[in-house]
């Protein structure tokens, strides 16, 4: 499936985060590697963290031209016009 | 009674008989009495319900429907045209036991009479339910609600797709979940009719349209509740195949909890109703975040107790009586390296003093055994000489010093002078430059120092013998290397 190239990397950052969270925990690396390892878990944390502030709220419709177009206001404000 | 009364054409005789007048005889051709029968016919049976079992059942090139209808005694031809069979809903499969309405008619030709259908419905449930049935089947049977072809969402959708009507109830309830619990939501809409006959092409087009949108990671498909009839777009064959052929996961949410249809079959994920569909993006979100929240947790944790771990073995260390000498051993080591470093400087400038000398023998030499005309050659060849001897000198320099840092390495790592902690000293001469090992050397009177594992002492020699016997030289070390 072609999937976006982004959200591979930050699913990957995740996982990876992950891996290093176990192992920093089994705890048997020396000093020099786990302060390492923690640096990087830190940056991908702030990656993701960063990932989740920067999507950018909005509404947008398409066109019959398959345009995007800024969605008309009354919809993003809970109107109660019925179907 | 008589059986006369009996015959059905008979009629009873007047007594008197009148002679008849002779009737013209009328005679008629086929094709004369075939119309006036299907006059006849299309007059009396101009609207007809029939019911019986479908067989023959056969859609022409032409697109039209070609059937024979029959139960245990007889059988109806019967065709139903393109323009009709157009808003039939299931497929007319052979054995299945329908209803007809229609006219009927006389086909010229063959001197045949059919029906001619304008509505078929399966006899017993709803022509809906029976074409929900039929899809269903033969979807399942292409594997198309497997449940490996499901796909999982994304946690974090760049931009959330969503089909459906753009004035619609269900696409209120979508942006309210999402304002809500998702607040910095990125929603691209697709809007399409979700009912009447336009219905199902429009969800293609959209669904089409908006996968090809960038960023696009998940698609809602949805519409408010409804009848079956309401629904059905979410029942036609063709959605159901956009939907599998999505490129991005698709959640469907149609109608209430009860409703069921053929696109959430076949999408990734089935939703109850509008909001749900919605609710499920945000908990991938939710637990995304918790996900985060919890790994970073987890990453300080295991480092903060990493660090308790080797600050308590830190102290442990400290307490021990062995690290008391630690910082004097550790000043003891530097002096000898600057013992080291002292002779080896030493030793250089000696070699480069004797070059030197040499050098300027050598021009020397030259200036006496050409006094004038190649004066020039010879200072370009001096300087030559002059920058190749420079260059062997850095060398040398280079090498000695690398030579040394080798040395010192060698000698850090083998720690002498931590014999000093033992109660072994070492003596030097009055500048500190020189270690003594050999007693002869000394004279009386004259000035030393002892180091000590902690201090130094300085001494006067008394008097020197050359036997101590004590062998105490074995224990200074060796700078054998010079």
């Amino acid at each position: 499936m072609p999937m976006d190239t982004t959200i591979k990397d930050f699913e990957a950052a995740i996982a990876e985060l992950e891996t290093i969270v176990k192992k920093l925990e089994e705890g048997d690396l020396p000093l020099e590697k786990s302060l390492e390892l923690y640096e990087r878990g830190v940056q991908l944390s702030r990656f993701c963290h960063a990932r989740l502030e920067d999507a950018e709220k909005r509404i947008e419709v398409l066109n019959e031209r398959g345009e995007l177009k800024e969605a008309p206001s009354s919809l993003g404000l809970g109107g109660n016009e019925d179907r | 009674m008589s059986t006369l009364f009996d015959l059905p054409f008979e009629e009873p005789e007047p007594e008197e008989p009148t002679p008849p007048p002779a009737p013209a005889r009328r005679v008629l051709t086929v094709s004369e009495l075939t119309g006036a029968l299907r006059e006849l016919l299309e007059t009396t049976f101009s609207e007809v319900w029939v019911e019986g079992e479908l067989s023959n059942a056969k859609v022409w090139t032409t697109g039209h429907l070609y059937f024979t209808l029959k139960d245990g005694n007889a059988q109806l031809k019967g065709v139903m045209f393109r323009s009709a069979l157009r808003y039939l809903k299931f497929k007319p499969e052979d054995g299945l036991h329908v209803v007809v309405r229609g006219r009927l008619s006389v086909y010229d030709p063959k001197g045949e009479y059919q029906i001619v259908a304008e509505h078929l419905e399966p006899h017993g449930f709803g022509p809906l339910q029976l074409a929900f049935e039929q899809l269903k089947k033969k979807l399942a049977a292409e594997g198309l609600f497997e449940a490996e072809r499901k796909r999982p969402l994304p946690s974090l959708p760049r931009r959330i797709g969503v089909v459906t009507s753009i004035d619609g109830a269900a696409l209120r309830d979508i942006i309210r979940v999402l304002r809500r619990r998702y607040p910095n939501a990125h929603v691209v809409i697709a809007p399409c009719r979700v009912q009447g006959d336009n219905a199902a092409g429009e969800i293609v087009r959209a669904l089409r349209q908006i996968a090809r949108i960038d960023g696009v990671e998940v698609v809602i498909v949805a519409r408010g509740g409804g009848s079956l009839e309401d629904l059905w777009a979410f029942n036609e064959e063709k959605v159901a195949r956009a939907i599998a052929a999505s490129p991005v996961p698709v959640i469907s949410g149609v109608g209430h909890e009860t409703d069921f249809t053929i696109a959430d079959f076949v999408a990734d994920v089935r939703a109850a109703t509008p909001s749900a569909a919605a609710e499920l993006v945000v908990r991938r979100k939710d637990e995304f975040c918790s996900n985060i929240d919890r790994l970073g947790d987890r990453l300080d944790a295991a480092i903060q107790g990493r660090i308790r771990k080797l600050e308590s073995r830190l102290n442990a260390l400290a307490a021990r009586p062995g690290y008391a000498g630690f910082r004097g051993r550790v000043a003891m080591r530097g002096r000898h390296v600057a013992e080291l470093t002292a002779s080896l400087r030493h030793a250089m400038t000696a070699s480069l003093g004797r070059r030197a000398r040499r050098h300027q023998v050598g021009v020397r030499a030259l200036d006496q055994f050409d006094p004038r005309h190649r004066l020039a050659a010879i200072r370009m060849r001096l300087v030559e000489h002059d920058g190749a001897l420079a260059k062997a000198l850095t060398r040398r320099l280079h090498g000695a010093d690398a030579r040394f840092k080798g040395v010192a390495g060698r000698l850090e790592s083998l720690s002498p002078l931590a014999v000093l902690g033992r109660g072994y000293a070492v003596a030097w001469d009055a500048s500190r430059t020189r270690i003594l090992r050999d007693a002869a050397t000394l004279t009386s009177g004259e000035h030393v120092r002892v180091t000590l594992a902690r201090g130094e002492i300085r001494c006067e020699v008394v008097s020197t013998s050359a036997s101590a016997d004590e062998d105490r030289s074995g224990q200074t070390e060796s700078p054998g290397t010079e």
